[in-house]
């Protein structure tokens, strides 16, 4: 490898007067107008995982999965006490494999989630796009209403958003559903068919 | 008043080059040690995150798209403008007249942006397209709002010590000098079965 940091597009490597410059300066492979910024963690060294040191001593307390290796701490999230391989660290806090794997598919840890459903936009569609054709609204304005109400509480986008869309969401379906029930009432009530 | 989490950074930009059709946009936001993508499809967001420790580098690559819109958006004005001065009916005139000035509008916009460009961003495990920043102008105003975390999370990279990094990071990495602990070993046992890696 000639260099840590390649051309985005020729993939030639990039020499250090490219680097960290005001303006844009052309690679010298392929003449692309190039404007780097490295920062030190590109010259960071890695240091390989800490596996666990062994019990030697009867009594020592030992780690839940590995019995044989040494307990370093308890996983803040089940409390058993883990090797320095289980060890799993996120910004200070300390996990063991099952509560992180756990963790990340209910929720609960926020930095982990890396995907939301965003029901108030599904519930704001099917209470708008379906009036361009409007018979489709007898189906659809039940359909936004349930998932207005059922995910009320659910998260929204993790950046911040209020629940005004659900609310028009309800107000649009709750029309819609109204009208209809409003049109089969008067159709089955008042138009009589001829005698 | 609760202080919000992310602070929006850029604008949510279409991943593809026809952002007008395209549901799938991209915007990234500001986080207190990270900066969070989010890839949206309309239902469903897909998050990112780039600790401010962990970048290694951004790349802008200047791109040509902007020329290739100017001139579409060029051509649009001036064939919708002919149809609506040659057309000789009020009615075309003002219909073709709108569509012009819709396109004029939009080379407005496009040549009031700047030189577009392609803008990635690169940590230990990855390298990843940032379509929100595909303006040269307005990269550059991100890169310098980020660039003063970044220096606060890892230090900062003096201009004299790059030279001597680069050369080590070459010395470190040459096929020679790889330590054993990268280069595992392996045991052939079974050779129809794959290698064991011993050490």
């Amino acid at each position: 490898m000639d260099s840590p940091l390649p051309c985005p597009r020729c993939k030639a490597p990039l020499n250090e007067s490219l680097v960290n410059r005001s303006d844009l300066a052309p690679c010298p492979a392929c003449g692309t107008a190039l404007q780097v910024e490295i920062y030190p963690a590109l010259f960071r060294r890695f240091t390989p995982g800490r596996d666990g040191e062994a019990v030697v001593v009867e009594t020592e307390s030992s780690c839940f999965y590995h019995p044989q290796k040494k307990a370093v701490l308890p996983c803040e999230g089940c409390g058993r006490f883990l090797c320095a391989l289980c060890d799993c660290e996120l910004h200070g806090q300390h996990f063991c494999p099952a509560c992180l794997e756990s963790g990340k598919k209910k929720g609960r840890i926020k930095r982990l989630e890396n995907e939301r459903t965003l029901y108030d936009n599904i519930a704001l569609s099917l209470a708008i796009y379906p009036l361009l054709i409007f018979y489709f609204t007898i189906i659809t304005a039940p359909m936004s209403l349930y998932i207005a109400l059922r995910y009320w509480n659910a998260p929204r986008s993790i950046v911040h958003r209020t629940k005004a869309r659900l609310i028009v969401a309800i107000l649009l379906a709750g029309l819609q559903v109204t009208g209809w029930a409003v049109g089969i009432f008067y159709l089955t009530t008042r138009v009589r068919p001829h005698a | 008043m609760r202080e919000k989490e992310y602070r929006r950074l850029t604008r949510s930009k279409s991943r593809s080059i026809f952002g007008i059709v395209s549901t799938a946009r991209s915007s990234l936001w500001l986080g207190q040690d990270h900066l969070l993508g989010i890839d949206t499809s309309g239902y469903t967001e897909t998050y990112k995150r780039f600790y401010f420790r962990d970048i290694q580098a951004v790349i802008l690559r200047k791109t040509e798209w902007w020329k290739a819109w100017g001139v579409a958006f060029g051509a649009g004005t001036a064939l919708f403008a002919l149809i609506a001065l040659l057309g000789g009916d009020a009615i075309v005139a003002w219909i073709f007249g709108s569509l012009a000035g819709l396109f004029l509008f939009g080379l407005i916009l496009d040549l009031a942006a700047g030189p577009s460009c392609a803008c990635c961003l690169r940590t230990a495990v990855q390298t990843e397209e940032l379509p929100s920043m595909n303006r040269v102008r307005r990269a550059r105003k991100t890169l310098a709002r980020l660039r003063p975390l970044i220096a606060q999370a890892q230090g900062e990279l003096a201009p004299e010590e790059i030279p001597a990094r680069m050369q080590a990071w070459l010395a470190a990495n040459s096929p020679g000098n790889l330590t054993p602990s990268a280069t595992p070993r392996f045991v052939v046992d079974d050779p129809n079965a794959p290698p064991r890696i011993v050490g």
